[in-house]
């Protein structure tokens, strides 16, 4: 197929664990416009990482869109731990010398914005720590005296008495320092993934980084996603709807899924009357047909079937 | 079931498909009686070792095809297709799931990727 030959230089897919990432904005870009795929973002901030409303780089991308994008010649598979190799003196220094010019930039910052509010100022700060030990030290000592001089009167009411005011914690003022925390290593001049770069998935999974597809139900879900691809849908991770994928008519972004999917691998391969019920079901009250995917791994080739609730009975 | 006034119509397939006797009587049934469809046909399926039900909701002039199926069964999408080309491609089939419990449930399966109704 013509429109799925490449027409730049191929991306750069990071592979470490079996997994590959994507690193690059630009890249993630390409891939969601160009390529149609829209990979699942897992990077969280590395002071709030368990908060997982809002990720970003890097993208995780599901194995049947590795396998396309490789297949289609649009990507490459780098083996990413051995793309570093090992720096010399003088790409040190001036990585080093680098560093050091943005620690001085960042200091400038800093210093810049604590002179407009000097409230921040670490030495203000300082001084305000010193006025609040000073004031609660004084209400402990009011308060320790008028419990001594009560003390002989109100012996049996002194369980009413209202609990001793816990001086509450001095307001923290944090000084808010920026550390940038490259999200990509390719600036980096002893970053080089030329020598373990694989162009196919065959060679991948002989150098051992990769292993996707390895049996008949991964050829299968490959083979599916790839001919939904080529009728132009998006897809997605299909768990919230019981199936192997949601399928969008374009990007989720602009458009509902109109299907689940689930993947069959071979034209023999067991289907439950009680199966088409559940998504049949599901389906028709999300307003979606559940698509039953067929693989047939001898023709390489799938076909579709759309359920949906009859209406009636 | 021999003296039920359905039997006769399905007194050539009933016997020949022992195991799906129970679904198509049940769906054909279902159909004629409690659906109201009319021109009501039964089409021997040998392929798939049962018999379909052909007929018109009432008030509409398409023809549908209901395939009675238990509950209990194990199909496949082969089994599907087969079932497909068996009854000459019709765009779509209903699948009559049937259960012990004498309830049926019917599902629409259609040809290719067909967009839900809206």
């Amino acid at each position: 197929m013509s429109s799925t030959r490449p027409s730049g230089p191929p991306l750069h897919l990071r592979v470490a664990n079996k997994k590959a990432y994507v690193w690059d904005v630009e890249d993630i870009a390409t891939i969601r416009t160009k390529h149609r795929l829209c990979g699942v973002f897992t990077g969280t901030l590395p002071h709030l990482s368990q908060q997982n409303l809002f990720l970003g780089v890097p993208m995780v991308l599901l194995p049947e869109e590795v396998v396309l994008l490789v297949e289609n010649e649009s990507a490459v598979l780098v083996d990413d731990p051995k793309a570093y190799l090992e720096p010399s003196v003088a790409e040190l220094q001036r990585w080093s010398a680098q560093e050091n010019e943005l620690a001085q930039l960042r200091l400038a910052q800093l210093a810049a914005a604590t002179k407009d509010s000097p409230a921040m100022s670490e030495e203000a700060v300082q001084k305000r720590k010193e006025r609040e030990l000073k004031k609660k030290a004084a209400a402990e000592a009011k308060a320790a005296a008028e419990a001594a001089s009560s003390e002989s009167a109100e012996t049996d009411t002194s369980v009413f008495k209202p609990p001793e005011e816990v001086a509450a914690p001095p307001a923290p003022v944090d000084v808010q320092y920026t550390v940038v925390i490259p999200a990509s290593s390719t600036p980096f001049e002893w970053y080089n993934d030329s020598a373990c770069a694989y162009t196919t998935i065959q060679s991948a999974k002989d150098a051992g980084i990769w292993e996707y597809p390895s049996d008949l139900h991964e050829r299968a879900k490959c083979g599916v996603f790839r001919g939904l691809w080529e009728q132009g849908m998006f897809m997605g991770g299909g768990i919230k709807f019981g199936g192997d994928y949601l399928v969008y008519p374009g990007d989720p972004l602009r458009y509902h899924a109109h299907f689940s999917a689930s993947v069959l691998d071979s034209p023999t391969s067991a289907l439950t009357p009680m199966e088409i019920v559940a998504h049949g079901r599901l389906g028709t009250v999300t307003k979606k047909s559940h698509l039953l995917c067929g693989w047939d791994d001898e023709k390489k080739a799938v076909s579709y079937l759309s359920i949906e609730w009859a209406g009636f009975g | 079931m021999q003296a039920h006034p359905s039997y006769q119509a399905l007194a050539h397939i009933l016997p020949k498909y022992p195991r799906a006797a129970g679904s198509v009587f049940q769906a054909y049934n279902d159909i004629l009686h409690v659906q109201k469809w009319t021109d009501v046909k039964v089409v021997d399926l040998e392929g798939v070792s049962r018999a379909a039900i052909t007929g018109k909701k009432p008030k509409t002039d398409v023809t549908l095809h209901v395939v009675p199926c238990s509950l209990a069964e194990t199909l496949s999408f082969g089994w599907l297709t087969t079932t497909f080309t068996l009854l000459s491609d019709p765009p779509e089939i209903l699948l009559a799931i049937t259960s012990d419990d004498a309830s049926i449930v019917y599902y629409k399966l259609s040809r290719g990727i067909v967009k839900p109704q809206v």
